[in-house]
């Protein structure tokens, strides 16, 4: 008689499932909370390679600009302003002991 | 004594080859997504996977342990007769490898392994010392589960990142800020690669070390040195095969955005990582193509393109059989020629090695030796460039649509009404022209 442990399959997609979402979670939250505090990330490709999705140089001053553009009619007052980046560096230590955490309790369970 | 212990060495060195062109097949798995959204220098992502593959391989020896002490019942061969069969299995993994490799098929290394040492085992030994139970709950299962739920969990994840950084005023939403966030997901990936693969060939050696009486059954973590010399030579593999991938870069995965990239690269990495720890040996490259899918489809107004994933799929389902069928054939020549038949095989193997130099050395890339199967899983979902709004969109639109319907309502009443008035003060005025034109007659008259 074959025995399948199907518990540690649930256990596995739950694991994997609560580590991928607190991760993408947490960076999610901390760029919303960067936009917020009027440094919207503009990141331009390490290489410009052949796939469609990265962008031009071009593309990527507009890109600035506009980031630029809204930080400067941002509602929040600058208090407001440098809470939302503390937050924003909050969430993504949040993020990186996420990955931390995860690592250890497989290096424990060894 | 001295052949047996020849054999061993070999078998050694096959293992350690087949580490190699695993690492050196499998770069792109952790490395194809950052370098095709631009997040990572294509020669700064090879290394950087080769460090992780490197540090991974130490984390773990759970997957290992299914290898050595699981797949095989001990009790029902005689341990030093095994050795040449696991070489024969070898030599079917290696086999299959390289020759989808060469033709461009979908595969997986791990599965070519598992499916070579059986198939040899089957026929080398008997399909008694095939523990099935233990195949079907720590490969075969987690083969067919691990892509579905590495799917599931990137297009969850997907969906959440896309709905944290909406932003419904066209202003900048920030998610250009993800192409960083894949420099620590890639990171993740090639460190989970690191941890199950490496392992597999930890366990094989192990495995052989217990067959050849070196090692105490008992004894189910495998060596350090063990340990050290599939790390490196994983991590060596990794970097030796990274050159390919910044050929295949605009081949696939060319519509992948840097926030579904990020949650597809996540969702691989948890899932590997997550199954390690319960010793589930699977195929990185299956969960990588799942997430790819998986992160397409968390994307709006996306479509599965079945031809594509069915493509994708027969591959998969051949390789355990078709690896099995090169190591059984592997394996009879042992039975059939016994120390000639491992020569026979070494000179097989070397041939496919010489076989693998020689391609690599051609610069050609084409489709039929681009390697990169998650990039392949990239075309399978079909992402519109211009996706339906969101159900909060569409109401933003519909309100916005009301209140320019009742701005153009209220604009021609007005214009109704302005029309009316003047229409209503050029009849009184030409009234009042009209009575006093009158009244002037009237006067001229009277004074007549």
């Amino acid at each position: 008689m074959i025995e399948i442990d199907w518990i540690a399959f649930l256990e596995v997609f739950v694991a994997a499932l609560a580590a991928a979402l607190l991760v993408v979670g947490f960076y999610a939250i901390a760029l919303r909370l960067l936009v917020r505090a009027g440094r919207a990330p503009v990141v331009a490709p390490a290489e410009f390679t052949d796939a469609i999705t990265v962008i031009t140089p071009k593309e990527a001053r507009k890109a600035e600009k506009a980031a630029a553009k809204a930080a400067r009619k941002s509602p929040l007052t600058e208090g407001q302003k440098r809470l939302a980046l503390l937050g924003a560096y909050v969430s993504f230590g949040l993020c990186g002991l996420a990955v931390v955490g995860g690592i250890i309790l497989i290096i424990i369970g060894r | 004594m001295e052949t047996a212990a020849l054999i061993v060495v070999l078998v050694i060195a096959l293992a350690l080859f087949f580490d190699f062109t695993n690492g050196f097949h499998d770069t792109a798995n952790a490395m194809a997504t950052p370098i095709a959204t631009g997040a990572l220098r294509p020669k700064v992502a090879v290394l950087l996977a080769a460090v992780l593959n490197l540090v991974g391989a130490f984390l773990s020896t759970e997957v290992s342990k299914t290898i050595s002490h699981g797949i095989i019942r001990e009790d029902q061969i005689t341990p030093v007769d095994f050795i040449p069969i696991i070489f024969a299995g070898l030599i079917g993994a290696i086999t299959w490898n390289m020759l989808t490799w060469l033709l461009g098929l979908p595969s997986s290394s791990s599965h070519a392994l598992f499916g070579g040492l059986i198939g040899a085992t089957i026929v080398g030994a008997s399909i008694l010392a095939i523990n099935f139970g233990e195949v079907l709950s720590k490969v075969v299962l987690p083969a067919v589960i691990a892509p579905f739920t590495a799917g599931v969990i990137a297009f969850l994840a997907t969906r959440f990142a896309y709905l944290l950084t909406r932003r419904y005023d066209n202003k900048p939403d920030g998610r250009d800020g993800f192409r960083w966030g894949q420099i620590f997901t890639s990171s993740l990936v090639a460190l989970a690669h690191g941890t199950n693969d490496a392992q597999k060939t930890m366990g094989v050696i192990t495995l052989t070390l217990i067959m050849a009486g070196w090692q105490s059954a008992d004894h189910a973590d495998p060596y350090p040195w063990v340990i050290v010399a599939c790390a490196f030579t994983i991590a060596l593999g990794t970097y030796m095969g990274g050159w390919r991938i910044i050929r295949t870069l605009g081949r696939g995965l060319t519509d992948v955005k840097p926030a579904q990239g990020f949650s597809a690269e996540s969702s691989t990495a948890a899932t590997i990582l997550a199954s390690s720890a319960f010793g589930f040996a699977l195929s990185t490259t299956q969960v990588a193509s799942g997430s790819v899918i998986g992160s397409g489809l968390g994307r709006r107004g996306s479509k599965v393109r079945w031809n594509t994933v069915g493509r994708i799929a027969v591959g998969w389902i051949l390789t355990l059989p078709a690896a099995g069928a090169v190591g059984a054939v592997a394996a009879l020549v042992v039975v059939w020629f016994g120390q000639w038949g491992i020569l026979i095989d070494s000179v097989l193997a070397l041939a496919v090695i010489l076989g693998l130099f020689w391609r690599s050395r051609r610069a050609v890339v084409d489709a039929s030796n681009a390697m990169s199967d998650v990039a392949d899983s990239g075309h399978a979902v079909k992402v519109k460039r211009n996706p339906p709004p969101t159900r909060r969109q569409r109401r933003i639109l519909r309100e916005q649509a009301r209140l320019r319907a009742e701005d153009e309502a209220r604009r021609k009443a007005d214009a109704k009404a302005k029309a009316k008035a003047m229409a209503r003060r050029d009849a009184q005025e030409r009234a009042r022209e009209d009575a006093l034109a009158r009244a002037a007659r009237n006067g001229r008259g009277g004074a007549k």
